[in-house]
């Protein structure tokens, strides 16, 4: 009786994706804005690989890496695509970012189909560990004694770096220098190097130097308390009225396609974000689970570009958009 | 004692046949792609990923290194054959490599280049094996200013590079350092000369420009010299085809340059194989007895920078292992690949992973014995190339320069920028601008600005912070003299023609 009950879910599954009418016929193009080994690059692999291993998708997702324009040649692609039904891509914040500051960059998530939300990324904030500073609120109040001579190292301007510096700033009425650096490890050897005083740093990254006892964290940039990090205060327990900007990772489909395939796709990424092989993903990478249906990423987007906007333009940034 | 029990542990683990024969794989695939111009080392990790998950991480490490340091021997045999560079790192290659195809002595080329490959990559094995921990955490000492310092001397040896005009040179260099402006600004979010081009958002890629300048403006310059377009001479016999034992002699300092140059620089995150190579070869030319000589085919201009890339990949692996922070887009792919398999990579992970760690070292010696016995018995068949008639030759060069450009970003805009590089480089050719310096400063723009950019951030606007730093205000006066070099031999030879009057 039950094994004929499991048999019957089994059976139930392909013909629920064949009831909905659309399901992809040749392998699905995951299109991503990083080189190999970058952020997004590494995300759409082991989606692809868990979408393989939960047998989500009747044909295989394969990565196609389309860098240059921090994302925006990759969502300029997904707009020439109109109404394929083969093609999908991951975003992160850079997509929405970044038409607010580039005038070349005219393709927003809202030109685009969105699909599904799928990650948050936490932070913390993060000094050497010999530095003076045990709490946020020592490092704010040093920064307030000697302005513009503490340093902060990060991405670029429009980077979450950046964006938590400003509201910091702003709540606790310091100020304090901005130091862009290229790449991610650049960033950890100068606060390692002691060039700079405070970074933001991903959990993941930051665990094994705090570990060997080269860090300290003062602060995490999330709403609630990470699991890996039980006694450090997020930022409204360390006493900064701070609303965290989210930093996000999901996917998008090229404008124009029917609504079915955006329900099938929903679906997918849904069913996805159930399994086991996703919660144990983000557990590793120190990932909250970020899901939202296009309905809600379509208004999170919204509320996301204005929040933006005001700060971009709060930290003298030009925006054009 | 503890790094000899240590590598006692390590041989045990890389001879395990599996091991070993990932480890040829790993090398192999590396030879393979280094010559084939576009794919590059991060690009094919990063395919290969999913596969190593069912592999023991041992053997995943151990091959997915290999094509990480093969790949930079592979690098120098299209740079040598036909003016392509293969990989990034070996673009200096071609200043010399080619030159020394052109006049025969292609095989000679080839050869030196594996030789100093294997002499470098088993030093830079070395350098990771006993001073690690405390290269690393120097490193780490090496701030902005002293980055700006390292570009400018970087710099000044466009006065090494120039050929018989200085003023063309410096033009050249600084049509160079306005390519590397194109793009976003890191600082500001602004783009600059992009033109409202979509394409142009993230800067020239400087392969395309390289490939361009060297390749297509060489095809192009040739081609119209008739009489100069005929097969190159290849000698026949296989011990002509070899370095003799002269060139080898010759190449006695550019071993031990190229080594400690590029390991040196491998361990900063903030630089590259590139401008190791571009250093070791401005030093070679500095010491030589032969300066002048340099970029018509002198071998040693293939030793030092061959050997320089090849020793910065062990650099590269040391801040990677011992901090687990990534310099290179290769090492961040190595890093995501241990935190795939379940690692984590950082200050701890050598001493908790001390098989592993050891196994990986062991390999490399390993990794690169083969590669030199995988590369000689290469360099008479690749030298073959070259018999090739120029009707075929040609076509062939252009071919392999398009789809080496088009496979690395995907995008035609590149081709055309690729067309576009090419006539440049056939102008500059007939007005007799040196190729070397655009290359040098569209190289070192980049992070000599943000290097600048960001020492002056951190000084708030004080320039007092470039020269206050012992290190930096060194390398600074080592720039300055090398910049007022050439001025020293015109006020000498003034003197002396005012002496002889």
């Amino acid at each position: 009786m039950h094994k004929r009950l499991w048999l019957a879910a089994v059976l139930a599954v392909p013909l629920a994706v064949q009831a909905q009418g659309y399901a992809p016929t040749r392998p699905v193009e995951a299109v991503v804005h990083t080189g190999p080994g970058g952020g997004s690059d590494l995300l759409a692999r082991a989606v692809a690989l868990m979408i393989e291993k939960e047998n989500l998708l009747p044909v295989r997702l394969q990565v196609v890496n389309k860098t240059g324009g921090g994302g925006a040649l990759a969502a300029a692609y997904l707009a020439e695509k109109k109404g394929d039904p083969n093609t999908i891509g991951f975003f992160t914040g850079v997509w929405l970012t970044n038409p607010l500051t580039s005038n070349e960059a005219k393709i927003s998530l809202r030109d685009l189909t969105p699909v599904a939300r799928l990650v948050l990324e936490p932070a913390v904030i993060a000094v050497k560990a010999d530095a003076p500073y045990k709490t946020l609120g020592d490092f704010v109040s040093a920064a307030k004694q000697k302005p513009g001579e503490l340093k902060q190292s990060g991405g670029s301007i429009t980077s979450r770096d950046n964006v938590v510096r400003q509201q910091l700033q702003k709540a606790g009425g310091a100020r304090w220098q901005f130091i862009s650096f290229p790449g991610g490890g650049e960033r950890i050897a100068a606060l390692l190097g002691g060039h700079v005083n405070m970074m933001v740093i991903e959990p993941a990254e930051a665990g094994e130097h705090i570990r060997a006892g080269n860090m300290r964290v003062l602060a995490q940039v999330s709403e609630k308390r990470l699991p890996a990090f039980p006694n450090v205060p997020t930022l409204k327990e360390a006493g900064f009225n701070i609303t965290p900007v989210p930093q996000v990772r999901g996917v998008v489909a090229p404008p124009g396609i029917p609504k079915e395939n955006v329900v099938y796709w929903e679906g997918v990424f849904k069913k996805l974000t159930q399994t086991e092989s996703w919660k144990k993903f983000l557990a590793e990478n120190q990932f909250e689970d970020g899901y939202q249906n296009a309905a809600d990423l379509t208004r999170f987007y919204d509320e996301f570009t204005n929040q933006m906007r005001s700060i971009l333009q709060e930290a003298g940034v030009k925006t054009v958009r | 004692m503890e790094v000899f029990s240590g590598l006692m542990h390590g041989f045990a683990v890389a001879l395990q046949p599996a091991n070993l024969l990932w480890c040829f794989v790993g090398v192999f695939l590396g030879t393979v792609i280094g010559v084939m111009p576009g794919l590059g080392p991060p690009a094919t990790i990063a395919m290969l990923l999913p596969l190593t998950m069912m592999m023991n991480p041992a053997g995943a490490i151990i091959m997915l290194a290999g094509i990480y340091y093969g790949a930079k021997y592979g690098g120098s045999t299209t740079s040598i054959l036909i003016n392509v560079p293969g990989e990034s790192a070996s673009v200096v290659t071609c200043l010399d490599g080619y030159q020394m195809a052109r006049k025969g002595r292609a095989g000679a080329a080839l050869g030196i280049a594996a030789i100093a490959s294997f002499i470098a990559g088993t030093v830079g094995v070395v350098g990771i094996m006993l001073i690690a921990p405390p290269l690393a955490r120097m490193a780490l000492a090496f701030s902005s200013p002293e980055y700006f310092a390292l570009m400018a001397l970087g710099l000044a040896m466009v006065v090494l590079l120039a050929g018989r005009s200085m003023v063309k040179a410096l033009l050249a260099m600084l049509v160079g350092l306005w390519l590397a402006g194109i793009g976003t600004d890191l600082f500001s979010q602004t783009s600059r000369f992009t033109f409202g081009q979509l394409e142009l958002l993230s800067g020239i890629d400087f392969v395309v420009v390289a490939i361009g300048v060297f390749a297509i403006g060489e095809v192009l310059g040739n081609m119209q010299m008739r009489e100069a377009a005929e097969a190159l001479p290849v000698p026949k016999g296989l011990r002509n085809l070899l370095p003799t034992l002269q060139d080898l002699k010759d190449c006695r300092f550019a071993f031990a340059n190229g080594s400690i140059v590029g390991f040196l620089i491998g361990v900063l995150p903030g630089a590259g194989s590139t401008i190791a190579s571009f250093i070791s070869y401005g030093l070679e030319k500095a010491v030589s007895r032969r300066p002048q000589e340099f970029g018509t085919g002198v071998i040693e201009g293939v030793a030092a920078p061959e050997g320089a890339n090849n020793s910065e990949t062990g650099g590269a692996l040391v801040p990677m292992l011992t901090l687990g922070i990534p310099g290179s887009s290769t090492t961040a792919v190595l890093l995501a690949a241990l935190v795939l398999w379940g690692f984590k990579p950082g200050p701890l992970f050598i001493s908790e992973n001390a098989n592993l760690f050891w196994g990986l070292v062991a390999s490399m010696y390993i990794g690169n014995l083969m590669l030199l016995i995988l590369n000689i018995p290469l360099v008479p068949l690749f030298a073959q190339v070259l018999r090739a008639p120029v009707y075929v030759l040609y076509p062939i060069i252009i071919g392999i320069s398009i789809v080496g450009v088009y496979s690395t970003s995907g995008s035609l805009f590149d081709v055309w920028l690729l067309a576009g590089f090419g006539l440049l480089g056939y102008f500059m050719r007939k007005l007799d601008y040196p190729t070397a310096p655009l290359i040098l400063g569209l190289v070192l723009g980049g992070p000599l600005e943000r290097a600048l950019r960001q020492s002056l951030m951190m000084s708030d606007g004080h320039l007092s912070i470039l020269v206050s730093r012992p290190v930096s205000a060194v390398m600074l006066s080592l720039a300055l003299l090398i910049l007022l070099m050439p001025m020293f031999g015109k006020l000498n030879t003034w003197r002396l023609r005012a002496l002889e009057k």
